[in-house]
């Protein structure tokens, strides 16, 4: 092991020798600076210093596509600060009395802004916002009580257009350590305001803008002396505009009502989202008041989720809708023949088990077409046990878009799940048994889409064979001069293989469910042709189904600008009303007669549903009054 | 054997660096002062902590025989690198970087460890490959030693301590006998990679009125390219040249060559994977008014803090810029500042001495070595010691970029404390281990 050694001395001595000279140069230079300059380094150390004050920048507005008047906006108010440096020990107590008596910050508000490693730090730190010109006018005449308090124009979002856009939309908020930790060095700082959810917090980095700053001169203390202050001005955050079309929104939100569920209206042939309502909502705009924790608490502990946007963030078991997308692989499969017949007596058997189809009596001999369009179990249950089997089922699924993201623009979309065999296996380590095949067919087990999953899969149907990206936002404006920055143009998301004739099949089926099958009494509306598919789903409980309303309008057209898909889903948490088909019946009336809620309803006031639901209305009512009397005994 | 061992312990190295830890925790507490005279954290009593653990280690290191570490040093090696892979996994990101691991609530920096680490693989790699491979195999070997984890910081990203791996492996080569050729051309490579990604941060940074020319070199894809095929085919004729006509000068030409290819196309990487704030916050020390506020902050807070200094300081707990808090980071990156600011050259003065007793003293112990596989770690260790000291405290001077590496016995750090006394250790284990018995 060891080798004929010998010290590579002349190496040694040259790093010797250059260690030497560096140990020397920084010598020298340190004496440079320590004693030959050192009354100029001195005179800078006591020379007054400048202190930054920053300067906010505007946030940027938010328009929908109707681009009049912002539906997001900055209303001015103050922000107050406490700077730690200028604040002594002793004063400490009494300007937490009287910070809480005029401005209702809390008693321990203080030492939680003021982190123990900041005391002596002249950063100011922002103590609470939302400040309303007179409270502000109180502590500038009052100056004396608040030591270290200092304020400036600090504008709150202001949602002028309430409801259900609230979820499209998201709020703001005070950046949290943990947000900070990851945006360092984006220019974001302690007292900075970020976007919290939807496209407040999608688009942050655009809406934001840049502060500017505001040097001023202070002595060593950070006392402020009089001279000029150096100003480099804010850079205004851009302003939006939404593919979002308020007046469809508040129609969807109203048709759907107060039940438990979510809309989407989506552009097929641009994959725009005009509407996306998802039920229950909230107010923004009380987030910025003094009762922002309360109300926000409240949201929280609402079992119902509000803060959950159904549309992108709860998955369903797609029921009976998912018999289009069986349509299409049996069409392109060229699975069983069109015009042959399969007899539905009202259940079948696989094994030891028995699977029923939702007429009891049985539908009797039906073709494809029929099938799809009175949505008969028993009819699917064989296409996908005999015909198809999984593995077709998954690959036809896929194509259109289950089980992947759509990509749209606002966070926190989730991705659905197409199972199958491989699927059961990591997850349960069991085999995939035929009951799981005949679960999958009628779009049940644990297949699972969202409603804008649905969406974009129908899109894909009405634009032959190619779907569009879901975005929301569709120009990027600058604030100050309304001049449009960039514009976002579609993208396509998936191109389908499946052939042109296939999909004009399906259209015409689909136009059958309409006109022959099981939506011909729900939708009535004479304004648009209609093309969709119903389905009901079990949700475990007997007499809880969800509600689904998949369709597009109008059925044929020259023009594919005017297309619009609509997808309603109403949960089986509510009280059953088939609701999903009536609302999409309101809401298309409403779009394509060009008609509010309002005088929809008027017109429609002699549909059977209409009249059905006002009378469920007026017996509730009735009931109410009549405990109230009861009690009132 | 043993006693006799115990009273030729390496006493100098021992003391300097005792000299060098007291003053480092005195500037800890210093710096944790308040301008109204409070103290606002506990770091110092950490500090303490530290050192003695750390020399428990350094004498620990001692009175093990190095020579035992040969067969282990592979193994230590792989486990940093394992460590370094799994920081970037679960690693706690403290500013910006993905670089510490939390044990306990001790947070622990694996990449600090490296430094022992690659040391110890390379002077084994180093002796063991002395009569066995060609120079050129043995430098190659050698640098992907070094380039593994030096990549696996720089992904944290944490470039100063990254950096620290490269003169490690320069002197600890030069040591080795390899070709000075080799190691000018990694050199002349490694400043080319600097100038052509900090010129045209320069250009647009710096020198904003005028823009220089030159610098276009660098900044525009287009004409880096256009260099790029030039050398290439300078290259391909050289080679050509020196094979059939067998002169020397083709040789050199071709070397030139290469080098200029290396660093333009490592260049062209650097430009899209470093960020335009990564860049300034390191150029800025060359101008730092150019951005007062911003980036030039610290350097300008910094000199302030040493010029002001003067000859015998403010005192100690007296200094203004510490204790207003316009220096930042002061227990940590800046601790230099605060010595300066308030015990004057005096007491930079006994830093100085220190550090260069401590180094002399290591080199010394080194000409006495006994084999190569001691001479190779204590050229490390003293590469790892020296570039912390120039980078450091040029940084505090404003004569060197901001990267944020820690003056070693003196800046608040477990990792750092723990790995310079490790490194310690090891040279005096030399000294004392030199004879063969």
């Amino acid at each position: 092991m060891p080798q004929k050694f010998e010290v590579p001395k002349l190496r040694i001595v040259f790093i010797m020798v250059f260690i030497t000279a560096a140990f020397i140069l920084y010598t020298v230079n340190l004496a440079s600076m320590q004693i030959v300059n050192f009354s100029e380094y001195q005179r800078r150390a006591k020379e007054v210093a400048s202190r930054e004050a920053v300067i906010l920048a505007q946030r940027g507005e938010i328009y929908d596509r109707n681009k009049d008047y912002p539906i997001v906006m900055n209303i001015s108010s103050f922000a107050v600060y406490v700077t730690p440096g200028e604040l002594q020990e002793d004063q400490k107590e009494k300007l937490k009395i009287n910070l809480n008596d005029y401005l209702r910050i809390n008693f321990n508000e203080l030492d939680r802004k003021i982190p123990i490693d900041t005391t002596g730090s002249f950063q100011p730190v922002e103590l609470k916002d939302a400040l309303q010109y007179e409270e502000i006018i109180y502590i500038a005449e009052h100056i004396e009580d608040f030591p270290g308090i200092s304020w400036q124009s600090k504008p709150i979002r202001g949602y002028p257009e309430q409801g259900s856009i609230s979820h499209v939309i998201g709020y703001v908020g005070n950046i949290t350590s943990e947000d900070l930790q990851i945006l360092y060095n984006k220019g974001y700082d302690r007292n900075s305001t970020i976007g919290k959810s939807g496209i407040e917090k999608q688009y942050d980095m655009l809406l934001r803008g840049k502060d500017g700053t505001r040097m001023r001169m202070v002595d060593v203390k950070g006392r402020r002396i009089e001279g000029d202050s150096q100003l480099i001005p804010p850079e205004n955050g851009n302003s939006l505009v939404l593919s979002i079309d308020r007046n469809i929104q508040k129609l969807c939100e109203k048709a759907l009502g107060e039940r438990i569920g979510s809309v989407v209206v989506m552009k097929p042939s641009t994959g725009e989202i005009l509407a996306m309502v998802s039920y229950p909502y909230y107010n923004p705009n009380l987030f910025y008041t003094d009762k922002s924790k309360e109300e926000y608490t409240r949201l929280s502990l609402d079992p119902r989720f509000p803060f959950i946007n159904r549309a992108i963030q709860s998955g369903y078991a797609p029921a009976s809708t998912f018999k289009v997308f069986m349509t299409s692989a049996v069409l392109e499969e060229n699975a069983f023949p069109l015009n042959s017949m399969i007899t539905c007596d009202g259940s079948m058997t696989l094994g030891d088990r028995t699977f029923n189809c939702h007429k009891l009596s049985g539908h009797g001999p039906l073709n494809l077409a029929d099938a799809l369009a009175q949505s008969c179990n028993v009819f699917f249950y064989t296409m996908g046990v005999e015909y198809l089997g999984i593995d077709k089922i998954v690959d036809y699924s896929t194509r259109f878009g289950f089980g992947a993201y759509t990509g749209i623009d606002l966070p926190g979309e989730i991705r659905g799940l197409v199972p199958s065999p491989e699927w059961k296996d990591e997850v349960y380590h069991t085999n995939w048994v035929g009951g799981d095949t005949m679960n999958v067919s009628i779009g049940q087990g644990a297949l699972n889409v969202t409603p804008l999953q649905m969406a974009s899969a129908i899109s894909l149907i009405v634009n032959d064979g190619i779907s569009y990206k879901p975005h929301i936002l569709t120009q990027v404006l600058d604030q100050t001069t309304g001049e449009v920055l960039s514009e976002i143009e579609p993208e396509i998301l998936k191109t389908s293989n499946i052939s042109r004739n296939t999909l004009k099949t399906l259209r015409e089926y689909m136009r059958g469910v309409i006109t022959d099958g099981t939506a011909k009494y729900v939708i009535t509306t004479k304004a648009v042709d209609v093309a969709g598919k119903t389905g009901t789903g079990q949700m475990g409980l007997q007499d809880q189904w969800d509600s689904w309303f998949v369709s597009y309008a109008p059925y044929e057209t020259d023009n594919s600008d005017e297309q619009i898909v609509l997808v309603i889903n109403v949960e089986g948490v509510n009280k059953w009303e088939w609701w999903a088909p009536k609302a999409a019946d309101m809401i298309l009336q409403g779009i394509f007669a060009e008609q509010n809620y309002e005088e929809v309803l008027d017109e429609f006031r002699n549909r059977w549903y209409i009249r059905e639901w006002r009378k469920r209305q007026q017996d509730a009512l009735e009931a109410d009054t009549a405990a109230a009397g009861e009690a009132a005994e | 054997m043993r006693t006799r061992s115990v009273f030729r312990f390496e006493l100098i190295i021992l003391l300097a660096a005792i000299g060098l830890s007291v003053i480092g925790i005195l500037f800890i507490y210093s710096s944790a002062i308040s301008s109204d005279g409070i103290l606002q954290n506990n770091e110092y009593i950490k500090q303490i902590v530290w050192v003695c653990v750390g020399f428990a280690i350094m004498l620990g290191v001692s009175f093990f025989d190095y020579e035992r570490l040969r067969s282990l040093s592979l193994y230590i090696y792989l486990s940093v690198i394992a460590m370094l892979v799994f920081v970037l996994v679960l690693g706690e990101v403290v500013n910006g970087a993905r670089s510490w691991l939390n044990i306990r609530g001790i947070g622990i920096q694996p990449s600090e460890f490296m430094k022992i680490a690659l040391i110890l693989r390379l002077a084994f790699f180093f002796e063991e490959s002395r009569n066995r491979y060609s120079d050129f195999i043995r430098f190659l070997l050698s640098l992907i030693y070094m380039t593994v984890p030096m990549l696996l910081v720089v992904i944290q990203p944490d470039m100063g301590t990254a950096m620290v791996y490269i003169p490690i492996y320069l002197i600890m080569a030069f040591a080795a006998g390899i070709k000075k050729r080799y190691l000018l051309f990694l050199l002349a490579c490694g400043s080319l990679i600097v100038l052509g990604t900090i010129i045209p941060a320069w250009d647009i940074f710096i020198i904003t009125e005028r823009s220089v020319k030159l610098a276009k070199v660098f900044s525009e894809t287009r004409l880096t390219i256009i260099v790029l095929a030039a050398a290439l085919a300078i290259l391909l004729l050289s080679g050509i040249g020196f094979l059939s006509v067998k002169k020397k000068y083709f040789y050199w030409i071709g070397f030139a060559a290469l080098i200029i290819i290396v660093s333009f196309s490592m260049t062209l990487g650097a430009n899209n994977y470093i960020k335009d704030y990564q860049l300034k916050r390191l150029i800025i020390f060359m101008d730092p008014q150019v951005d007062p506020k911003g980036a030039g902050w610290n350097v300008i807070q910094s000199i302030t803090a040493v010029g002001s200094g003067g000859t015998s300081g403010k005192g100690f707990l007296r200094g203004t810029q510490s204790h207003y808090r316009y220096l930042p980071q002061q227990s940590t990156d800046f601790i230099f500042s605060i010595i300066a600011e308030e015990w004057g050259f005096v007491g930079c003065l006994i830093i100085f001495v220190l550090f260069f007793v401590i180094i002399m003293r290591s080199l010394y112990i080194l000409m006495s070595a006994k084999d190569y596989f001691a001479l190779y770690i204590g050229s490390g260790v003293v590469a790892m010691i020296f570039f912390h000291f120039i980078v450091n405290i040029g940084m505090a001077m404003g004569i060197m970029p901001i990267t944020g590496i820690p003056l070693l016995l003196v800046s608040y750090g477990g990792s750092s404390m723990l790995t310079t006394m490790a490194g310690l250790g090891l040279v005096s284990s030399i000294y004392l281990h030199k004879y063969k018995y």
